[in-house]
Order: structure tokens, then C-alpha cells, then sequence
């Protein structure tokens, strides 16, 4: 009799510490499987802005011009770009950071070259077969 | 954005020939806005005097800039101890990226500000210094520093940095903007968690906690509550106050959150996929 309080004593003891446990810190819950997570919302919001960083490059009047001086059709590049997955998007949107802004000749090769990789991988042109 | 950056050791000379040079043919037209047309809210010069100082040791530029912003927001730390987190020998410089990751790793938030002068010294203003990234020297031959912004005058067109080995580096508004340009306006505030900086879009400021809770979950409660009371109306941070709810096992709290959002917005794809699976949830624990 004794021993059986002593143990359901500890038994009680053990339930407290538990639910002490879980009213201070909380349980920590895995996201059920479908769930949409903060970490995929934030993959989202980084690809959206890529998208928009390389269609906002292929709006400008300079690039344009210089696309269809060379036959690419605008709205053909723009729509490819529409269905770039998110590691192309990064490399892209990377490549047309680091372009100066300025004009000059060097800076106007840089461009096209850049221009071309980019149809390359929109697959509008073939000039880089290794991209 | 260019990924490596040394910093400039004798930038001193380097700005005065490039100042000579450049303000000749460049032009700094956010300044020139400023001067124009001073925002009304904006108080006329500032000065962040309890700003700590960490005069860089070679080209360590980042963790001296970087243990500036975190010192600030009460953050002990040195820039000899963040040598290891950000500073790559071989570069002689820092990863921006990775300056927003040791901030993180300090248990602050890394927010990345609009790049204007109007968000800059906004902040500022409200006695928050500003990290920033410059290119001291042309666009094809690039010298990038790590400084913090401390103070601007207005009338005087001046801002104040603390900068290399300068306690109190200060010059013309319009060389900033032009150093600043080049590389990329970019201007980051580091808060702890529950602090918002006053210039960042809801969508900034989803980002900088998205990124903080994956490392302190237990810290971001506040950072989320502070999102959803200035942005009562945005989706995304609902999203991530439900989100974090439901990891920290208030699931019934979580729930709420997202049939307010779908009051607001009902056709909302995100909300009503959670909502349905954290129903399910509820009714299974009910059976049990």
C-alpha cells in the first residue's frame, strides 16, 4: 500500500513536470505534410522578385532595341522568362545586377553578351550550349 | 550585386581623386531631391553620439562595421570575434549575405532598408545606424568598404560615418549617394526581435523575420506580434504568425489567425490550405 503511493506519487510528480514543461515552452508541432510553410512563403516573395527584376531589365527601351536590332522578339523573351523555375531566376537575376548602369563600349559588349546568356537560357537562342 | 568585397585601405587619397573626378561628371540626384524638397517629418541634422566605434584592422571593414550595428543594438560583441563569421582572407572582404547572417546569428534582425537617403536618414532620426555598403572606386575597378551610418546635416549636405579608421568620417551627401550607388544602394538596420524599421514594406519585413525565425524560433514570437499589429492587413505575415503558433503547439491560436485573414481575403489559396489541414489536426487531438 505504501509503495503503491510512493509510486503513484511519482507517477503525479511526472505528469507535472510534463505539463509544467509544455505550458512554459510548448510542444514544438512538425507541420503536417501540405502545409504552406514560412520558409516556402519566403522562397516565393524571392522568386517574384527575380521575375520581376529580369522582366524590368527587358523593359527598358535600351535592351529592347538592342534585342530587336538583332531579331529576338520581346515578348516572345518576356513570356519565357514567365516560366523560368527559381535556380535559373537567381542566375539571371544575379547576372543583371552586376551589369553597370552607365554607357560606354566595353559596358554596351557586357550587355549583350549578358542579353544573349539570358535568351540562351530562356531558350530563344543557342550561343552558350553549356548553359 | 557583386558577391566579394575587399575593403579600400587607402581610401582617404582614393576618395580625394575620385571626388576630383567624379563630381565633375556624375550626378547625385537623391541629394539633389533632398535639397529641393527636404522630406516634412525629417528633422534637420542628427548625430548618433553613443554609437560604439571599431577602428578596422586592414581590410576587415565588415566585422568592424558589423560589430558597430550590433554593439548598438546592444549586442557585446568585438569585430575580432566576428573575424571568423564574416571576413574571407582570400577575398580581403565580406559577403553581404553573410553580414546579414552573423547579425542573425547574434539574436538580431537584419533588415534590408530601402535604398534611398530618405530611408537612410529616417532611420538615422530615430537614433538607428545604418550599415552600408560602398564602392569607393569606379564601377570596373571597384574598392567596396562596410561603414555605419551615425548623423547627416541637412543644411550643410553632410552625412557622418563611422568609418575605417575614422571615428568620424564626415562628407558631402552627394559623394555618399554616388559611393553608395555603385554598390547597389544597399542599407541594412540591425533590431532586435519586436523592433521595426520605419522604411521596410510589410513583404521587407516578412523576409527578415522568415530568415530570423529559422534560426531562434523561440525569439520571433515578438518580431511576428509586432508585424501583425503595424500590418494588421498583410497576408504573408499572417501567415507567419499562424505558422509560428502551430509549431509552438498553440493550434487553436493559429486557427484564428488564419479565419481572420479569410474574412479579409477569402479566396487567399495559402490560408485555405492551412486552415483545412489544422482542422484536421484539431479534430484528430478531439478524438483522442
Amino acid at each position: 500500500m505504501k509503495s503503491n503511493t510512493a509510486r503513484s506519487g511519482s507517477a503525479w510528480l511526472l505528469i507535472l513536470v510534463f505539463v509544467a514543461g509544455v505550458i512554459v515552452q510548448g510542444p514544438a508541432l512538425a507541420a503536417p505534410e501540405g502545409m504552406v510553410t514560412t520558409q516556402q512563403l519566403m522562397q516565393e516573395v524571392q522568386m517574384s522578385s527575380q521575375r520581376e527584376a529580369i522582366t524590368g531589365f527587358l523593359s527598358r527601351e535600351d535592351i529592347q532595341s538592342q534585342l530587336s536590332a538583332r531579331g529576338v522578339d520581346v515578348a516572345d523573351a518576356q513570356a519565357r522568362v514567365a516560366a523560368l523555375g527559381s535556380a535559373e531566376l537567381a542566375t539571371l537575376a544575379a547576372q543583371i545586377d552586376e551589369l553597370p548602369a552607365g554607357e560606354g563600349l566595353l559596358e554596351t559588349t557586357l550587355f549583350l553578351l549578358v542579353i544573349f546568356m539570358l535568351l540562351d537560357i530562356a531558350g530563344v537562342t543557342d550561343i552558350f550550349p553549356g548553359i | 550585386m557583386s558577391v566579394e568585397q575587399a575593403c579600400a585601405r587607402h581610401r582617404a587619397l582614393l576618395l580625394l581623386v575620385l571626388t576630383a573626378l567624379l563630381s565633375a561628371c556624375v550626378a547625385a540626384p537623391q541629394t539633389q531631391r533632398l535639397q529641393d524638397a527636404p522630406p516634412p517629418n525629417l528633422a534637420n541634422n542628427e548625430y548618433l553620439g553613443f554609437v560604439p566605434f571599431f577602428p578596422q584592422q586592414l581590410y576587415q571593414c565588415g566585422p568592424a562595421a558589423l560589430a558597430t550595428v550590433l554593439n548598438a543594438a546592444a549586442v557585446r560583441v568585438t569585430p575580432d570575434e566576428l573575424v571568423s563569421q564574416v571576413y574571407i582572407p582570400a577575398r580581403q572582404g565580406s559577403l553581404q549575405v553573410e553580414m546579414l547572417a552573423a547579425a542573425r546569428r547574434s539574436e538580431r534582425l537584419a533588415h534590408e532598408i530601402p535604398g534611398t537617403l530618405d530611408a537612410v536618414l529616417g532611420e538615422v532620426a530615430l537614433e538607428r545606424p545604418v550599415l552600408v555598403m560602398q564602392n569607393l572606386g569606379l564601377r570596373l575597378l571597384p574598392q567596396w568598404h562596410y561603414a555605419v551610418v551615425v548623423g547627416y546635416d541637412l543644411d550643410r549636405a553632410e552625412i557622418t560615418l563611422r568609418s575605417g579608421t575614422i571615428r568620424d568620417y564626415v562628407l558631402p551627401m552627394a559623394v555618399f549617394e554616388r559611393t553608395w550607388a555603385r554598390a547597389g544602394h544597399w542599407a541594412v538596420v540591425v533590431l532586435p526581435s519586436g523592433e521595426i524599421p520605419v522604411s521596410v514594406s510589410a513583404t521587407d519585413y516578412f523576409m527578415a523575420v522568415a530568415a530570423f525565425e529559422f534560426l531562434h524560433p523561440q525569439l520571433s514570437e515578438a518580431a511576428w506580434r509586432a508585424g501583425m499589429t503595424r500590418w494588421p492587413g498583410s497576408e504573408i505575415l499572417a501567415m507567419g504568425m499562424s505558422n509560428w503558433l502551430f509549431r509552438a503547439g498553440q493550434v487553436q491560436e493559429s486557427a484564428i489567425i488564419l479565419k481572420n485573414l479569410l474574412e479579409e481575403r477569402p479566396d487567399y489559396h495559402p490560408a485555405q490550405q492551412n486552415l483545412t489541414l489544422i482542422r484536421q489536426v484539431l479534430s484528430e487531438s478531439e478524438v483522442l
